[in-house]
């Protein structure tokens, strides 16, 4: 098919041609050449009836009569920029912010996994029945082998654990974030190694050390040489053959920081006690892929059984174990920031539908200007149709200009939010405006200017020409209908900023008690790091020396106040649950409770500020070959101890290191709660060993410190490098930090909700001003003819201050019943705020009246001070 | 031009819209025409009676074009030395012919049929 103008061209000539040749016909016949003209002329008929029909042949005639009206449209805008870029402007406020939201939505909720077939992808773990609701537990390598071999619902079953490797480099021992995985790993994921071959379970066999690097650490360790598949490195003093180099942008898990290099699990089956035969040994997570037509509910029906066997099978480790949790791995991994991120968008989407009353009511008052014109179209034969399409048309010219405008500012916002925003929430550094988005946007756009443009469309439209042309030549009021919907339009304006000013002030009032939550230790001049002495190279004893020695050292700097160690750190996301029994209440095996671990040097509760309530600390007595001893905190002993005095009873934590093989401990002291997990989760129970009595993990080192604690960072590198160059240094940060990072969720949320309502504000008080404005202008004769009759300037100043102070209360009213309807949707994310929290309540009230009285006075005043004489003239 | 006049014609160029498209079609029999010669065609074997303006052809033809019937190229005349948009008949152009054709007949047949009932059987003997 041709183009409709080159067809014109075509047609052109082709008449062109043949009435030529009519005319030299006539010509030939001895006819004067004027003559000939004129003949053909007649004999052919009216060029213009013949072009537009033959044009209606091609059917192009509704296509250009929209490009008529589009033509029209921006005519008519361009020649008043005084409407129209403001407009745009408030429209690009409204779509930026939620393409940008939308953005966000989009590559954490709606993008899938970046696998092949990724919906198949399961997320599986074991249920602990012992804990109610659901409460998923990490499987050890027994129960997953088992798992792996059973199953008649999963195409494969993979495992993966955190690790960490040392390796040498320059030098320098840097530590890196690796994971440790099963051979079928990349397998089940479904992606294949870019160089290199795939990890296979033949790679599982104990002994073997593989390696898979990531393309990044590919490119920035080994400058991207396709040699090194192959080659070995030396990690953790063992030698690893490099078997390959995954794609650019593979990750799995997504976790922060991202893992650099993955080996195979063969790493866990070294030692006496290897890790892949201690059954009750629960560390690990699994990734499934689901056979092609199974259901997620038919996998977990099918683990499940496998699970139940083996909880009869093994009943000391399994017994709580009996069944199986399948869900999607995509909402596993979405599923804490689901509810945060619904309120979000849902709050912009309020912002939108704002903007559209707020743009709505300007092209009412605007359309009322030009009553006129439209009476005179209609009155020359407009119908009603055209002058509604114009309308729409306008209306959606603008809200596409709002549209492109607001994509740039969509841009600015995303990069704005992401440098702001916590780092938890998984793949948000992929949101960026992508085809998905601009897509959002048009449609978005398109909607917004149909919505805004419809209602006022609609009303103006119907305005009977006769009537509309007499009101044009002398207003004394414009119809009552359009002037109730003005009034809608701004109350329904105030209703959403107050829904959205009420959100956002019960999360401020939220966050205002998550700070001042007392975290149970001092988070002030503390400065904390982790060292990583390898496991493999020495031993239990000279481990525990390595830290005694390191903290000497650091206690003896200067600007140092006391130094220790101490695991797990609070608010730093590691934690460990031992099962344990009490002397003298003897349970079945796999009935044993079991809570938080922690493991602490001398003077690690003085130095972290952890009040001491009973007993003692752990001193140079409870080492290495002193009496096996622990300590328990406050809500332990409440829950275990209720109205006794535990110290000197015994416990017996399923702990032990090899040199003690689980003793019976001595509770030597009673120590307050901490915030471990948070500083809005329940204060947990929780029992201390001593350090030296279970050397398992490379503890955190706490540095109380005199004055600024970052100012010690290098002074604490150089004292563990002195003592062994070969240990990394890692996680140095403060503990201010960690606690500020534990609320960086409820502070982005709330200074992003805080954005929405200020902008709402703004505009519902534009909104308001605006149809004041516009009710002054329009009823100044009103106003002359009642002053100049004796109303006093107070009345005027009464008049419209009242009406602007009626609307605001409307709107304040309509957005406090359906806040107060749909605060289920908000009281997830409260934290010890409840939704109907009256001070929120009325106090945003206050403030909205308090705004809308100012927006109201301006145009109130200027009504009160017209000249009534000259009101009269000028109208 | 008088409002009768105008009436007449316009019977005229009813009578013409349904049967237009055959004659275009059975012009183009003879070979490929351009707008003007089929005008001229038509005007001249009706001895005058169809006497249209050639205006009216354009947006015929074009519909024509547009349902594939007839196809069109720029070619320059043999006797006169430019270019004319020559139509010529496509197969399927050749079909609808003998579609329209056996319409036509069977319409004019019935209208005979009802117009001179005697002629026809006066045919018949």
């Amino acid at each position: 098919m041709r183009w409709p103008w080159k067809r014109d061209a075509d047609l052109e000539r082709e008449l062109q041609s043949d009435l030529e040749l009519e005319e030299e016909e006539q010509r030939e016949r001895g006819v004067s050449a004027e003559e000939a003209r004129y003949a053909a002329r007649r004999a052919f008929g009216n060029p213009t009836v013949i072009r537009e029909q033959t044009h209606e042949v091609w059917g192009w005639v509704p296509v250009e009569r929209l490009l008529q009206d589009l033509r029209y449209a921006a005519r008519r805008l361009w020649r008043s920029p005084a409407f129209a870029i403001p407009v745009v402007l408030i429209l690009a406020i409204g779509i930026g912010t939620t393409t940008a939201v939308f953005s966000l939505v989009s590559a954490v909720l709606l993008h899938p996994l970046p696998f092949p077939h990724s919906s198949r992808l399961m997320w599986i773990s074991q249920q602990d029945h012992s804990l109610p609701g659901l409460a998923p537990e990490a499987l050890s390598y027994p129960d997953y082998f088992d798992w792996r071999a059973h199953n008649h619902t999963l195409a494969g079953l993979a495992s993966y654990a955190d690790s960490t490797l040392t390796m040498k480099t320059h030098g320098e021992a840097r530590r890196l974030d690796a994971e440790t995985v099963s051979g079928n790993f990349f397998d089940v994921l479904g992606v294949a190694p870019l160089l290199g071959r795939d990890f296979g379970l033949g790679d599982e066999t104990p002994g073997r050390h593989v390696a898979m690097l990531s393309y990044a650490f590919w490119q920035s360790q080994f400058g991207s040489a396709r040699s090194i598949v192959g080659q070995s490195i030396t990690m953790n003093g063992h030698a690893y053959t490099v078997a390959g180099v995954m794609p650019k942008g593979f990750q799995f898990p997504f976790e922060n920081p991202a893992p650099v290099l993955w080996t195979s699990l063969a790493d866990d089956a070294t030692g006496d006690h290897p890790a892949t035969q201690q059954r009750g040994f629960d560390e690990l997570s699994l990734v499934g892929r689901l056979r092609p037509g199974v259901t997620a509910a038919q996998a977990g029906a099918d683990l499940s059984v496998i699970a139940g066997n083996l909880a009869r099978a093994y009943p000391d480790t399994n017994k709580q174990y009996s069944s199986a949790i399948v869900e999607p791995e995509l909402e596993h991994m979405t599923g804490d920031t689901r509810p945060a991120l619904r309120v979000l968008f849902g709050a912009v989407c309020l912002v939108l539908l704002l903007v559209c009353a707020n743009v709505a009511g300007l092209l009412l008052a605007r359309g009322s200007r030009r009553s006129t014109e439209f009476a005179l179209r209609a009155a020359i034969g407009a119908s009603r149709t055209a002058i509604l399409r114009g309308l729409l048309i306008e209306s959606v010219l603008l809200s596409l200009g709002g549209g492109a405008a607001g994509i740039a500012l969509a841009f600015g916002l995303i990069r704005a939010m992401l440098t702001l925003m916590p780092v938890e929430i998984p793949r948000m550094q992929g949101a960026s405006v992508d085809s998905a988005v601009l897509l959002f946007v048009l449609v978005v756009s398109l909607i917004t200017g149909l919505v805004f443009g419809a209602l006022p469309a609609w009303r103006l439209s119907r305005s009977a020409p006769a009537r509309a042309m007499g009101e044009g030549s002398r207003t004394v009021s414009s119809g009552r209908a359009q002037h109730r919907l003005h009034n809608g339009l701004v109350v329904a304006q105030n209703a959403i900023c107050m829904v959205l000013l009420i959100g956002s002030g019960l999360l401020m009032q939220s966050l205002v008690r998550i700070l001042s939550v007392d975290p149970g230790f001092d988070a002030r001049r503390l400065l904390t790091c982790r060292a990583g002495v390898s496991f493999d190279q020495v031993g239990h004893d000279q481990h525990y020396l390595f830290y005694q020695r390191l903290l000497e050292r650091i206690a003896a700097l200067p600007g140092v106040r006391s130094a220790s160690a101490g695991w797990p750190l609070p608010m730093s996301d590691t934690s460990a649950s031992i099962s344990f029994s009490i002397q003298g209440r003897p349970v079945a095996p796999g009935d044993q409770p079991s809570e938080a671990l922690g493991l602490a040097m001398p003077g690690y509760f003085q130095t972290m500020g952890i009040p001491l309530l009973a007993g003692r600390t752990f001193g140079a007595e409870d080492g290495v070959k002193g009496q096996p001893t622990v300590i328990i905190n406050e809500a332990f002993a409440k829950k275990y101890f209720p109205g006794t005095n535990p110290i000197g009873q015994h416990m017996q934590p399923g702990l032990g290191d090899g040199a003690f093989d689980h003793p019976m401990r001595e509770i030597v002291g009673v120590v307050g709660n901490i915030k471990g997990k948070g500083l809005t989760a329940e204060a947990a129970p929780q029992f201390y060993v001593p350090y030296a009595q279970a050397v398992i993990t490379n503890p955190y080192v706490v540095v109380r410190t005199s004055g600024d604690p970052l100012a010690l960072q290098s002074a604490i590198r150089s004292a563990v490098h002195r003592l062994d160059a070969g240990v990394p240094v890692y996680e140095v940060a403060t503990m201010e930090d960690y606690l500020s990072k534990s609320a960086a969720q409820p502070r982005f949320q709330a200074f992003l909700l805080g954005c929405f309502a200020a902008i709402a504000l703004v505009l519902a008080t534009l909104g308001l001003y605006g149809l004041l404005s516009y009710m002054v202008a329009q009823r100044t004769l009103e106003i002359g003819v009642r002053m100049a009759l004796g109303a006093g300037r107070s009345d005027v100043l009464r008049m419209i201050a009242r009406r602007g102070l009626l609307l605001t209360l409307a709107g304040a009213g309509l957005g406090l019943a359906i806040s107060v309807l749909s605060m289920k949707v908000i009281s997830g994310m409260l934290f010890q705020v409840r939704a109907t929290d009256p001070v929120t309540l009325v106090g945003t009230a206050v403030l909205l009246c308090v705004v809308g009285g100012a927006a109201s006075s301006v145009p109130a005043w200027r009504a009160a001070s017209l000249d009534p004489m000259r009101a009269l003239h000028e109208q | 031009m008088s409002s009768i006049k105008k009436k007449d014609q316009q019977q005229r160029a009813n009578l013409l819209q349904g049967t237009l498209d055959m004659l275009i079609l059975r012009t183009l029999l003879y070979g490929p025409a351009h707008g003007h010669e089929i005008g001229k065609h038509i005007q001249r074997t009706t001895n005058d009676f169809l006497q249209m303006q050639h205006g009216s052809l354009y947006p015929a033809l074009h519909r024509l074009e547009k349902r594939g019937w007839v196809s069109a190229k720029w070619e320059t005349a043999p006797d006169r030395n430019r270019e004319f948009k020559y139509y010529r008949l496509t197969d399927q152009g050749r079909k609808q012919l003998t579609v329209e054709e056996s319409q036509w007949k069977q319409m004019a047949e019935a209208v005979a049929r009802v117009m001179w009932p005697a002629a026809e059987e006066s045919q018949e003997i």
